[in-house]
C-alpha cells in the first residue's frame, strides 16, 4: 500500500491521503461507536452508569467534567483498557462499528488495532523512535524494511514530528521533550491505522506551546480518523471538539454539539460546571 | 526544630553515611588484601633455578641454553656441600668403612692369585692382610679414640710392606691414614647422634637441592626438584640450619626440646661445620635466585597434591559448573517469575508458593548438596557423580534468588509501557516479551549475575555430587563427555588443600593461589554485572 501523492514539505508536514481508504466524509446517520445503556462497576462501587451516546465519525467529540465522573473510565471501556483492573463488571451495549465490545468472541487485538489510544502522560517505549513507531505494523506482521521505513515516515509526518526527528531515527524516544513524546506516542497510535482515536487529557501534562500544537494536530487528523477526547480543559474542548459529552458523577447529563452545550447548556449542573460554579 | 539543630542533625547524618561507607571500604580491604597479596605470590615471586629447571623439563618453556648454564653453575656452586657431606659421611659411618675394608681384603685375593706368586708367599701375605684388616675393623669399631688411634697407627707401621705394594690392599693404608685425620675432630661416644643429625642434613639438602647431579631420577614428580622458590628456600633452610634436641631443663621435670644450632653447638670443630658457613655466604649462587612472573599458574595442570603446577582445571571445572547451573536456572527462573507476576492470581495456593520460594533463598547450602546427592545423582544420573547432577544441584540453589530477583524487575516495569503496549493490540504474550522484559533486564541481570557468583563460591552443593580434589582434568576428555565427568573445582579443592592435604601444607602458597583465584574470579563476575547493567540502564534511560 505505497503512497504516491507528493508531500507538502515545508514546515510542520501536511498529512497524506492515503489512496484506497476512502476519505469520503460520511453522512452523520453512521455512528462509529454506539452505547446502550453502558454500566460499568469497580466491585460495587459505580464507575459509569447507563450511558446512551452515539459518537460519529471524522470528528471529534470531547467528553468534561469534574473530577472522578468516570470520563476515563467510558473512554477505557471503548478498548476495553479497564480488563486490566481486577473486579470489573460491566452491563449494557458498547458497539464499535457494528461490533460488540465486550462479546466473548470479541477479538481483542483487532479491537485494539481499530481503536488507538493516546495517554495522558506520554508513555513511548523505552526503545528507538523508529522502534516505537514501527512496534503496531510490527504486531501486524510487517516485516519489510521498506514498508516500515514508509509507515514510520508516514506517521511521523502526520503527528507532525517528522522534520524535528527525522536526522536521527535511532535515537531514544526518552531523549525527546515532552511535547515530541506525546506527538510521537499520537504517532504510534497512527501507525495501526486505526478507525477510532481515543486522547485520555492528551495535553494535560505538556505546555501551553506543546498543547497548541497538539490541538492543530486534532484539527487536522479529524478529517481521517474519529476522534473521542477527554479533557478537564473546557477551552480546550470548546476549540476542538464538534460534539461535546457532559459526565457527573458516572452519569452522562448533556450531549450535544459543542456550540450548543457551551452557549444554551439544557442542564442546569452542565450550566453550573461550564461557568465555573463547581468542579 | 530551629535551623541550627537541623544544620546539625544534616552534619551527624553525612557523617555517619560517609564513616559507614569509609568503615565498609576499611574491612573489605582488610579482609581480601591480604588474601589477594598472598595469593598473588602463586603468581609473582622469587623463582630459583630448581623453577625453571621444572618449567623447562615439564611444559618445554624458558631457554634451554640459558638454563643449562645456570644448571651448570650451580651445580659447581654445590659440589663443595656434597663433598663435605661425603668427606664427614666417611669419618663416621663405620659399617660403611668396615665392609670397604672387607671388600679390599677380597679384591686382595682375587689380585694375588692373579699374579701366579708361589703358594707360601700368597699365603703370608694374606694372613698379613688379614690382620691388618681385622686391626683396622677394630680401630673403626673403637669408641674411645686413644685405643682407636692405636691400633690404626698399629696398621700405618706394617704401611710400607712389599708384599701389599702396587696392590689394591694399599687402600688399607689410605683408609687408616683418612680415619686418623678425621679422628681429631670427631668426638667418638656420639657416632649415633652425628649418624641421625647428618640424616637429618642429607634430607634438608635434598629437600633444598634436589637429587644429587648422579643419582637415579625419583619416581615421584615433587621429589625430583629442590625448593623452586626463595620463600620455600627460607622455610627449608631451617632444617639444614639448625635441628632439636632433648635437653633436661630442670632436675625431675621432663624433658624439653630445644633448638639448637648445627654449625656451633651439634657438629662443631668437625669438618661439616664448614658446610653451613658455606651455605649461608653462597645461597645465592647455588640457588640462583630471580624475580619470575609465573602467569601460566592459571592454566597449568597440577601435580598430584599440588606440590608444583597451577589451577588450570580448577578454573574450568569451577566456570563449566556454574554456567551449567545458570543454564539451568535462568529460563526457569524467568519464566516462574513472569508466572508469578503476569498470571497467577493472590490466592493462597499462589502466596505458598512465593513464601516457599522465599524460604528457599535462605536453606544452606549443604542441604542442597544432600538433595542433589539423592535425588539427582540418585535418581536423575542413577549413581554417577558427575558435572551435569554438580550444576542442577547449584542451578535449584540458585533458582529462587533469580525468581526474586526477575519478579521484582518486572513488576518494577512501570505500567505505562504495558498499557501502551497493550492499547497497540499486543497479545499478553507479545506486550511481556517485547516490552515488558527488555525493560526488566537490568533487575534480572543483577539477580542472574548475583546468584552465578555465588554459585562459583560454593563447595557444599558440589562436594558430593560431581567434585574431586585428585582426577584429569576437564580438557582431557572430550567437549561432549563433560557433562558426565567429574571435575576438579576451586572451591572444594581450597577446601581439600586446607584441610587433607599434607603435601600442600608444605606449600602454602598454592592454597592462597587457589583462593585468591577464586575471590577474583567472583569479583571479576561481579564487576562485569555491574559493566552491563550500567550500559543496559543507560540505553533504557535514554542515553
Amino acid at each position: 500500500m505505497s503512497d504516491t501523492t507528493p508531500m507538502r514539505a515545508a514546515g510542520r508536514g501536511m498529512i497524506p491521503r492515503a489512496a484506497p481508504r476512502q476519505r469520503v466524509p460520511q453522512a452523520e446517520g453512521q455512528p462509529v461507536i454506539r452505547s446502550r445503556d453502558f454500566t460499568l462497576l469497580y466491585g460495587t462501587k459505580v464507575g459509569v452508569q447507563n450511558i446512551t451516546m452515539d459518537i460519529y465519525p471524522q470528528s471529534v467529540t470531547a467528553i468534561i467534567g469534574p473530577s472522578g465522573c468516570g470520563k476515563s473510565t467510558f473512554l477505557r471501556s471503548i478498548n476495553r483498557m479497564n480488563d486490566l483492573i481486577p473486579h470489573v463488571s460491566t452491563s449494557g451495549r458498547l458497539q464499535v462499528n457494528g461490533v460488540d465490545v465486550y462479546d466473548k468472541r470479541t477479538n481483542l487485538v483487532n479491537l485494539r488495532q481499530q481503536v488507538g489510544m493516546v495517554f495522558q502522560h506520554p508513555n513511548p517505549f523505552p526503545k528507538s523512535i523508529y522502534d516505537n513507531v514501527a512496534y503496531g505494523p510490527r504486531l501486524q506482521g510487517t516485516r519489510s524494511r521498506s514498508r516500515l521505513d514508509e509507515v514510520v515516515e508516514r506517521c511521523l509526518r502526520g503527528a507532525a514530528l517528522w522534520d524535528e526527528v527525522n536526522d536521527n531515527l535511532k535515537k531514544s524516544a526518552l531523549a525527546l521533550s515532552g511535547g515530541q513524546q506525546q506527538r510521537l506516542c499520537i504517532a504510534r497510535a497512527l501507525a495501526t491505522e486505526p478507525k477510532v482515536l481515543l486522547m485520555d487529557e492528551p495535553c494535560s501534562a505538556l505546555d501551553p506551546i506543546a498543547t497548541g500544537r497538539i490541538e492543530d494536530l486534532i484539527g487536522q487528523l479529524k478529517a481521517i480518523y474519529t476522534i473521542v477526547i477527554v479533557t478537564h480543559n473546557m477551552q480546550q474542548a470548546a476549540r476542538v471538539s464538534d460534539r461535546t459529552a457532559f459526565f457527573c458523577l458516572g452519569e452522562l447529563l448533556e450531549y450535544d454539539r459543542t456550540g450548543t452545550v457551551f452557549t444554551r447548556p439544557a442542564n442546569k449542573r452542565t450550566e453550573g460546571y461550564i461557568t465555573g460554579r463547581f468542579g | 526544630m530551629n535551623v541550627s539543630l537541623r544544620r546539625f542533625g544534616d552534619t551527624c547524618f553525612t557523617v555517619t553515611a560517609v564513616g559507614s561507607v569509609l568503615l565498609l571500604t576499611a574491612a573489605l580491604v582488610i579482609i581480601l588484601g591480604p588474601m589477594i597479596v598472598r595469593g598473588a605470590t602463586a603468581i609473582v615471586f622469587q623463582g630459583t633455578i630448581e623453577f625453571r629447571q621444572m618449567q623447562l623439563t615439564r611444559h618445554g618453556r624458558g631457554d634451554p641454553a640459558a638454563v643449562a648454564r645456570q644448571v651448570a653453575s650451580t651445580n659447581e656452586a654445590r659440589r663443595p656441600l656434597y663433598q663435605a657431606l661425603d668427606e664427614f659421611k666417611r669419618g663416621i659411618d663405620t659399617a660403611c668403612l668396615e665392609d670397604e675394608a672387607r671388600q679390599v681384603y677380597t679384591e686382595l685375593g682375587k689380585q694375588l692369585r692373579n699374579r701366579n706368586l708361589p703358594a707360601e708367599q700368597l699365603l703370608t701375605i694374606r694372613r698379613h692382610a688379614r690382620h691388618l684388616r681385622d686391626t683396622l675393623v677394630d680401630a673403626f669399631e673403637a669408641t674411645d679414640k686413644a685405643e682407636a688411634r692405636r691400633r690404626l697407627l698399629e696398621v700405618l707401621a706394617e704401611s710400607d710392606d712389599p708384599g701389599l705394594a702396587g696392590t689394591v690392599g694399599e687402600r688399607l693404608f689410605a683408609m687408616a691414614r683418612d680415619y686418623q685425620a678425621g679422628l681429631d675432630t670427631l668426638d667418638l661416644g656420639q657416632r649415633q647422634e652425628y649418624a641421625t643429625a647428618l640424616k637429618e642434613v642429607q634430607e634438608a639438602l635434598r629437600k633444598l637441592l634436589g637429587p644429587r647431579p648422579g643419582e637415579p631420577t625419583p619416581p615421584l614428580a615433587m621429589n625430583r626438584y629442590g625448593a623452586t622458590r626463595m620463600d620455600l628456600v627460607e622455610r627449608w633452610e631451617d632444617d639444614l640450619l639448625y635441628g632439636e634436641k632433648w635437653v633436661q631443663k630442670e632436675p625431675g621435670k621432663p624433658l624439653v626440646k630445644v633448638r639448637i644450632n648445627r654449625e656451633t653447638e651439634q657438629f662443631q670443630g668437625t669438618r661439616l661445620a664448614s658446610l653451613f658457613r658455606y651455605w649461608r655466604e653462597n645461597r645465592d649462587a647455588i640457588m640462583e635466585p630471580a624475580f619470575t612472573v609465573y602467569w601460566q599458574y592459571l592454566i597449568d595442570d597440577s601435580v598430584p597434591g599440588h606440590f608444583f603446577g597451577g589451577v588450570g582445571p580448577e578454573i574450568l571445572g569451577t566456570l563449566v559448573i556454574t554456567v551449567l547451573a545458570i543454564a539451568f536456572a535462568f529460563p526457569l527462573g524467568l519464566v516462574s517469575a513472569a508466572y508469578l507476576v503476569e498470571v497467577a492470581g493472590d490466592n493462597v495456593a499462589v502466596r505458598f508458593i512465593r513464601m516457599c520460594i522465599n524460604t528457599l533463598a535462605g536453606v544452606p547450602s549443604i542441604a542442597f548438596g544432600l538433595f542433589g546427592l539423592a535425588f539427582f545423582v540418585g535418581t536423575v544420573m542413577d549413581g554417577v557423580r558427575c558435572v551435569l547432577a554438580a550444576s542442577l544441584t547449584l542451578g535449584v540453589l540458585a533458582l529462587p534468588v533469580v525468581i526474586r530477583a526477575s519478579e521484582e524487575a518486572i513488576r518494577s516495569v512501570p505500567s505505562p509501557y504495558k498499557e501502551a503496549a497493550l492499547a497497540l493490540g499486543a497479545s499478553r504474550l507479545r506486550c511481556f516479551v517485547t516490552v515488558q522484559l527488555p525493560a526488566a533486564l537490568p533487575g534480572i541481570l543483577t539477580g542472574v549475575i548475583l546468584s552465578m557468583s555465588r554459585a562459583a563460591g560454593e563447595t557444599a552443593p558440589i562436594l558430593f555430587t560431581g567434585a574431586v580434589a585428585v582426577g584429569p582434568a576437564l580438557w582431557e576428555h572430550p567437549v561432549w563427555d563433560w557433562a558426565g565427568q567429574q571435575t576438579r573445582a576451586l572451591s572444594y579443592g581450597a577446601f581439600d588443600l586446607a584441610s587433607n592435604d599434607r603435601i600442600a601444607a608444605m606449600v602454602p602458597h598454592q592454597q592462597f593461589g587457589m583462593v585468591m583465584t577464586l575471590v577474583v574470579l567472583v569479583l571479576l563476575l561481579n564487576g562485569l554485572a555491574i559493566i552491563l547493567r550500567w550500559r543496559i540502564s543507560r540505553k533504557l534511560r535514554g542515553r
